[in-house]
Protein backbone atom coordinates (compact mmCIF):
# COMPACT_ATOMS: atom_id res chain seq x y z
CA UNK A 1 0.00 0.00 0.00
CA UNK A 2 1.55 3.40 -1.09
CA UNK A 3 1.63 5.87 1.25
CA UNK A 4 3.15 9.23 1.33
CA UNK A 5 4.00 12.07 4.21
CA UNK A 6 2.98 15.65 3.83
CA UNK A 7 4.52 18.94 4.59
CA UNK A 8 2.51 18.77 7.85
CA UNK A 9 4.01 15.56 8.61
CA UNK A 10 0.32 14.18 8.25
CA UNK A 11 0.72 10.64 6.32
CA UNK A 12 -1.72 10.18 3.50
CA UNK A 13 -3.09 7.21 1.73
CA UNK A 14 -4.61 7.68 -1.59
CA UNK A 15 -7.70 5.68 -2.85
CA UNK A 16 -6.29 3.64 -5.48
CA UNK A 17 -4.07 2.73 -2.76
CA UNK A 18 -6.64 1.35 -0.51
CA UNK A 19 -10.22 -1.45 -1.20
CA UNK A 20 -12.98 0.71 -1.99
CA UNK A 21 -16.41 0.12 -2.12
CA UNK A 22 -17.13 -1.16 -5.56
CA UNK A 23 -14.54 -1.73 -8.42
CA UNK A 24 -14.38 0.58 -11.15
CA UNK A 25 -15.95 -1.07 -13.80
CA UNK A 26 -19.05 -1.20 -11.24
CA UNK A 27 -18.52 2.08 -10.28
CA UNK A 28 -20.68 3.24 -13.40
CA UNK A 29 -23.38 0.83 -12.91
CA UNK A 30 -23.48 1.96 -9.94
CA UNK A 31 -24.32 5.45 -10.27
CA UNK A 32 -26.35 5.01 -12.92
CA UNK A 33 -28.88 3.10 -10.41
CA UNK A 34 -28.36 5.66 -8.33
CA UNK A 35 -29.26 8.27 -10.71
CA UNK A 36 -32.22 6.31 -11.88
CA UNK A 37 -35.87 6.98 -12.12
CA UNK A 38 -36.53 3.35 -12.07
CA UNK A 39 -34.60 3.32 -9.58
CA UNK A 40 -36.09 6.42 -7.52
CA UNK A 41 -39.91 5.40 -7.92
CA UNK A 42 -38.70 1.78 -6.29
CA UNK A 43 -37.83 3.80 -2.87
CA UNK A 44 -40.08 6.54 -3.30
CA UNK A 45 -42.86 3.49 -2.81
CA UNK A 46 -40.59 1.37 -0.91
CA UNK A 47 -40.97 4.18 1.86
CA UNK A 48 -44.65 4.89 1.14
CA UNK A 49 -44.88 1.89 2.37
CA UNK A 50 -43.94 2.67 5.95
CA UNK A 51 -45.68 5.48 6.46
CA UNK A 52 -48.74 4.40 8.24
CA UNK A 53 -46.51 1.96 10.69
CA UNK A 54 -44.35 5.12 11.20
CA UNK A 55 -47.44 7.36 11.80
CA UNK A 56 -48.60 4.91 14.53
CA UNK A 57 -45.24 5.29 15.97
CA UNK A 58 -45.06 8.93 15.98
CA UNK A 59 -48.70 8.55 17.67
CA UNK A 60 -47.22 6.41 20.76
CA UNK A 61 -44.20 9.09 20.76
CA UNK A 62 -46.53 11.98 21.40
CA UNK A 63 -48.32 10.23 24.07
CA UNK A 64 -45.18 9.46 25.80
CA UNK A 65 -43.92 12.85 25.29
CA UNK A 66 -47.04 14.36 27.32
CA UNK A 67 -46.58 12.14 30.05
CA UNK A 68 -42.96 12.99 30.26
CA UNK A 69 -43.79 15.86 32.00
CA UNK A 70 -41.11 18.01 33.41
CA UNK A 71 -38.46 15.03 32.84
CA UNK A 72 -36.05 17.16 30.42
CA UNK A 73 -34.07 14.48 29.52
CA UNK A 74 -36.68 12.44 28.49
CA UNK A 75 -38.76 15.11 26.66
CA UNK A 76 -35.53 15.57 24.60
CA UNK A 77 -35.28 12.03 23.72
CA UNK A 78 -39.14 12.01 22.60
CA UNK A 79 -39.05 14.84 20.85
CA UNK A 80 -35.52 13.93 18.81
CA UNK A 81 -37.43 10.47 17.82
CA UNK A 82 -40.67 12.64 16.43
CA UNK A 83 -38.64 14.92 14.68
CA UNK A 84 -36.30 12.02 13.17
CA UNK A 85 -39.53 10.49 11.47
CA UNK A 86 -42.31 12.80 11.65
CA UNK A 87 -41.56 13.79 8.14
CA UNK A 88 -41.73 10.19 6.72
CA UNK A 89 -44.56 9.57 8.67
CA UNK A 90 -45.92 12.50 6.41
CA UNK A 91 -46.34 14.51 9.88
CA UNK A 92 -44.46 17.52 8.33
CA UNK A 93 -45.69 20.13 11.03
CA UNK A 94 -44.88 18.08 14.09
CA UNK A 95 -41.25 17.55 12.78
CA UNK A 96 -40.87 20.95 12.27
CA UNK A 97 -41.69 22.09 16.36
CA UNK A 98 -40.21 19.01 17.77
CA UNK A 99 -37.04 19.96 15.76
CA UNK A 100 -37.32 23.79 17.17
CA UNK A 101 -37.45 22.18 20.54
CA UNK A 102 -34.62 19.95 20.45
CA UNK A 103 -32.47 23.11 18.98
CA UNK A 104 -33.12 25.06 21.49
CA UNK A 105 -32.86 22.05 24.32
CA UNK A 106 -29.69 21.05 22.71
CA UNK A 107 -28.13 24.95 22.63
CA UNK A 108 -29.45 25.83 25.89
CA UNK A 109 -27.13 22.43 27.89
CA UNK A 110 -24.56 23.25 25.45
CA UNK A 111 -24.47 27.14 26.70
CA UNK A 112 -25.04 25.64 30.50
CA UNK A 113 -28.32 27.61 30.95
CA UNK A 114 -31.47 26.53 32.08
CA UNK A 115 -34.42 25.17 30.44
CA UNK A 116 -37.42 27.45 30.44
CA UNK A 117 -40.45 24.99 31.04
CA UNK A 118 -42.96 27.32 29.80
CA UNK A 119 -40.98 27.21 26.03
CA UNK A 120 -40.51 23.30 26.69
CA UNK A 121 -44.48 22.72 27.77
CA UNK A 122 -45.59 24.99 24.44
CA UNK A 123 -43.55 22.90 22.19
CA UNK A 124 -45.01 19.72 23.19
CA UNK A 125 -48.52 20.86 23.36
CA UNK A 126 -47.84 22.26 19.70
CA UNK A 127 -46.42 18.89 18.79
CA UNK A 128 -48.93 16.88 19.92
CA UNK A 129 -51.99 19.03 18.35
CA UNK A 130 -50.32 19.19 15.02
CA UNK A 131 -50.03 15.57 14.93
CA UNK A 132 -53.37 14.85 16.09
CA UNK A 133 -54.25 17.01 13.60
CA UNK A 134 -52.22 15.80 10.83
CA UNK A 135 -53.22 12.01 11.60
CA UNK A 136 -57.25 13.48 11.53
CA UNK A 137 -56.39 15.05 7.81
CA UNK A 138 -54.90 11.92 7.07
CA UNK A 139 -57.81 9.80 8.15
CA UNK A 140 -59.82 12.48 6.59
CA UNK A 141 -58.19 11.99 3.19
CA UNK A 142 -58.31 8.35 3.13
CA UNK A 143 -61.73 8.21 4.03
CA UNK A 144 -62.86 10.85 1.29
CA UNK A 145 -60.25 8.62 -1.09
CA UNK A 146 -62.25 5.60 -0.62
CA UNK A 147 -65.70 7.47 -0.71
CA UNK A 148 -65.36 8.94 -4.21
CA UNK A 149 -63.74 5.77 -5.41
CA UNK A 150 -66.77 3.49 -4.39
CA UNK A 151 -68.88 6.37 -5.86
CA UNK A 152 -66.77 6.00 -9.55
CA UNK A 153 -66.72 2.55 -8.96
CA UNK A 154 -70.93 2.26 -8.54
CA UNK A 155 -71.43 5.02 -11.18
CA UNK A 156 -69.11 3.21 -14.05
CA UNK A 157 -70.94 0.20 -12.89
CA UNK A 158 -74.45 1.89 -13.79
CA UNK A 159 -72.97 3.22 -17.27
CA UNK A 160 -72.30 -0.21 -18.02
CA UNK A 161 -68.04 0.40 -17.81
CA UNK A 162 -66.46 -3.12 -16.55
CA UNK B 1 -28.57 -5.01 -16.33
CA UNK B 2 -27.28 -5.39 -12.76
CA UNK B 3 -27.56 -2.54 -10.19
CA UNK B 4 -23.97 -2.94 -9.19
CA UNK B 5 -24.84 -3.18 -5.50
CA UNK B 6 -25.90 -6.67 -5.94
CA UNK B 7 -22.60 -8.13 -4.72
CA UNK B 8 -22.53 -5.46 -1.73
CA UNK B 9 -22.55 -6.25 2.15
CA UNK B 10 -24.00 -3.56 4.12
CA UNK B 11 -24.61 -3.52 7.89
CA UNK B 12 -26.93 -1.43 9.60
CA UNK B 13 -26.51 0.41 13.14
CA UNK B 14 -29.53 1.62 14.42
CA UNK B 15 -31.58 1.61 17.75
CA UNK B 16 -34.66 2.41 16.50
CA UNK B 17 -36.35 -0.42 14.39
CA UNK B 18 -38.45 1.47 12.25
CA UNK B 19 -35.37 3.52 10.86
CA UNK B 20 -33.69 0.25 10.25
CA UNK B 21 -36.45 -0.97 8.19
CA UNK B 22 -36.37 2.69 6.06
CA UNK B 23 -32.88 2.34 5.59
CA UNK B 24 -33.12 -1.62 4.96
CA UNK B 25 -35.57 -0.41 2.13
CA UNK B 26 -33.99 1.98 0.38
CA UNK B 27 -30.63 -0.45 0.40
CA UNK B 28 -33.13 -2.63 -0.94
CA UNK B 29 -34.21 -0.46 -3.92
CA UNK B 30 -30.62 -0.17 -5.25
CA UNK B 31 -29.86 -3.45 -5.41
CA UNK B 32 -28.24 -4.21 -1.72
CA UNK B 33 -29.66 -7.18 0.10
CA UNK B 34 -27.13 -8.50 2.26
CA UNK B 35 -27.69 -6.22 5.31
CA UNK B 36 -26.79 -7.20 8.36
CA UNK B 37 -28.14 -5.38 11.45
CA UNK B 38 -27.13 -4.40 14.82
CA UNK B 39 -29.20 -1.87 17.24
CA UNK B 40 -26.14 -0.64 19.71
CA UNK B 41 -22.45 -0.01 18.69
CA UNK B 42 -20.89 -2.87 20.68
CA UNK B 43 -23.46 -5.34 18.68
CA UNK B 44 -22.50 -3.77 15.30
CA UNK B 45 -18.56 -4.67 15.91
CA UNK B 46 -19.40 -8.29 16.67
CA UNK B 47 -21.32 -7.74 13.38
CA UNK B 48 -18.74 -6.33 11.37
CA UNK B 49 -16.24 -8.75 12.47
CA UNK B 50 -18.94 -11.75 11.28
CA UNK B 51 -19.82 -10.14 8.18
CA UNK B 52 -17.12 -7.80 7.03
CA UNK B 53 -19.64 -5.42 5.26
CA UNK B 54 -18.41 -2.97 2.24
CA UNK B 55 -20.90 -0.06 3.77
CA UNK B 56 -21.65 0.96 7.44
CA UNK B 57 -24.74 3.15 7.87
CA UNK B 58 -24.88 4.12 11.68
CA UNK B 59 -26.84 6.34 13.83
CA UNK B 60 -25.17 8.83 16.09
CA UNK B 61 -26.91 8.68 19.14
CA UNK B 62 -27.25 5.19 20.78
CA UNK B 63 -27.08 3.82 24.26
CA UNK B 64 -23.99 1.34 25.45
CA UNK B 65 -22.17 2.38 22.32
CA UNK B 66 -22.35 5.17 20.62
CA UNK B 67 -21.90 5.98 16.86
CA UNK B 68 -19.11 7.92 17.46
CA UNK B 69 -17.01 5.59 19.60
CA UNK B 70 -18.24 2.49 17.38
CA UNK B 71 -16.52 4.95 14.47
CA UNK B 72 -13.69 5.13 16.43
CA UNK B 73 -13.22 1.58 16.98
CA UNK B 74 -13.40 0.95 13.44
CA UNK B 75 -11.16 3.50 11.92
CA UNK B 76 -8.41 3.06 15.16
CA UNK B 77 -8.34 -0.45 16.84
CA UNK B 78 -5.77 -2.84 15.64
CA UNK B 79 -8.43 -5.79 15.44
CA UNK B 80 -10.31 -3.63 13.43
CA UNK B 81 -11.40 -6.17 10.19
CA UNK B 82 -11.78 -3.26 8.16
CA UNK B 83 -10.04 0.68 8.74
CA UNK B 84 -11.21 1.91 5.28
CA UNK B 85 -14.64 1.03 5.07
CA UNK B 86 -17.39 3.83 4.32
CA UNK B 87 -19.23 4.64 7.20
CA UNK B 88 -22.69 7.32 6.59
CA UNK B 89 -23.49 8.51 9.65
CA UNK B 90 -27.32 9.45 10.45
CA UNK B 91 -28.06 11.53 12.98
CA UNK B 92 -31.12 14.06 13.96
CA UNK B 93 -28.08 15.87 15.88
CA UNK B 94 -27.19 18.55 12.95
CA UNK B 95 -25.54 21.29 15.09
CA UNK B 96 -22.39 22.19 14.19
CA UNK B 97 -20.52 20.83 17.45
CA UNK B 98 -21.88 17.44 16.53
CA UNK B 99 -21.19 17.46 12.98
CA UNK B 100 -17.23 18.49 14.09
CA UNK B 101 -17.42 15.41 16.33
CA UNK B 102 -18.42 13.08 13.47
CA UNK B 103 -16.04 14.21 11.18
CA UNK B 104 -13.47 13.81 13.46
CA UNK B 105 -14.36 10.55 14.37
CA UNK B 106 -13.78 9.59 11.07
CA UNK B 107 -17.30 9.30 9.15
CA UNK B 108 -17.00 9.09 5.64
CA UNK B 109 -20.55 11.11 4.95
CA UNK B 110 -23.38 12.59 7.74
CA UNK B 111 -26.80 12.15 6.65
CA UNK B 112 -29.69 14.22 8.26
CA UNK B 113 -32.77 12.87 9.98
CA UNK B 114 -35.67 12.62 8.61
CA UNK B 115 -34.11 10.75 6.04
CA UNK B 116 -34.85 10.80 2.03
CA UNK B 117 -33.92 8.01 -0.52
CA UNK B 118 -32.37 11.33 -2.50
CA UNK B 119 -30.35 11.83 0.38
CA UNK B 120 -29.32 8.65 1.07
CA UNK B 121 -28.02 7.85 -2.44
CA UNK B 122 -26.25 11.22 -3.08
CA UNK B 123 -24.32 10.21 0.24
CA UNK B 124 -23.54 6.43 -1.50
CA UNK B 125 -22.84 8.49 -4.35
CA UNK B 126 -19.80 10.48 -2.87
CA UNK B 127 -18.70 7.15 -1.69
CA UNK B 128 -18.99 5.90 -5.28
CA UNK B 129 -17.51 8.86 -7.18
CA UNK B 130 -15.65 10.63 -5.05
CA UNK B 131 -13.54 8.14 -2.66
CA UNK B 132 -11.07 10.33 -0.67
CA UNK B 133 -7.67 9.66 0.60
CA UNK B 134 -6.87 8.40 4.10
CA UNK B 135 -5.09 10.62 6.73
CA UNK B 136 -2.85 9.63 9.67
CA UNK B 137 -2.10 12.76 11.50
CA UNK B 138 -1.66 12.94 15.59
CA UNK B 139 -4.44 11.11 16.99
CA UNK B 140 -6.79 11.43 13.46
CA UNK B 141 -7.27 7.77 11.10
CA UNK B 142 -9.83 8.59 8.47
CA UNK B 143 -10.92 10.10 5.43
CA UNK B 144 -9.32 13.60 4.40
CA UNK B 145 -11.72 16.09 5.93
CA UNK B 146 -10.81 18.57 3.71
CA UNK B 147 -13.12 17.91 0.79
CA UNK B 148 -11.43 18.68 -2.59
CA UNK B 149 -10.49 16.77 -5.42
CA UNK B 150 -7.75 14.12 -5.01
CA UNK B 151 -5.52 14.77 -7.89
CA UNK B 152 -4.13 11.47 -9.35
CA UNK B 153 -6.94 9.33 -8.44
CA UNK B 154 -7.53 6.69 -11.62
CA UNK B 155 -10.94 6.45 -11.27
CA UNK B 156 -12.71 7.04 -14.48
CA UNK B 157 -16.52 7.51 -13.79
CA UNK B 158 -16.04 11.30 -12.08
CA UNK B 159 -17.76 13.32 -14.65
CA UNK B 160 -20.27 12.32 -17.60
CA UNK B 161 -17.77 12.22 -20.32
CA UNK B 162 -15.47 9.85 -18.12
CA UNK B 163 -17.82 7.03 -18.66
CA UNK B 164 -17.47 7.14 -22.00
CA UNK B 165 -14.14 5.56 -21.59
CA UNK B 166 -14.87 2.68 -18.75
CA UNK B 167 -15.38 -0.83 -20.49
CA UNK B 168 -18.17 -2.42 -19.20
CA UNK B 169 -18.71 -6.18 -19.54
Amino acid sequence: MARRTTDTGAELIEPDDYPQMVSKRDGLRCMQTLQSGRVALKAKTAMASYTPMLRDAIMEYVESLEEAGTDLQRVFAIAHEIRNFAENAGMATAGRVAENLCRYMDEMERVKKPVDPAIVALHVAAIARAARAEEDDAKMGDVVSAELNALVRRRLNDAGVR
Amino acid sequence: MSDGFEYLKALIVEDNSHMRSLLRALLNSIGITDIAEASQGKAGIETLRLRRPDLVLTDLAMKQMDGLEFTRYVRNDPNSPNPFVPIIMITGHTEKHHVEEARDAGVTELLAKPITAANLFSRIAEIVERPRAFVRCGDYFGPDRRRHRTEGYKGPWRRAEDMEDVEVG
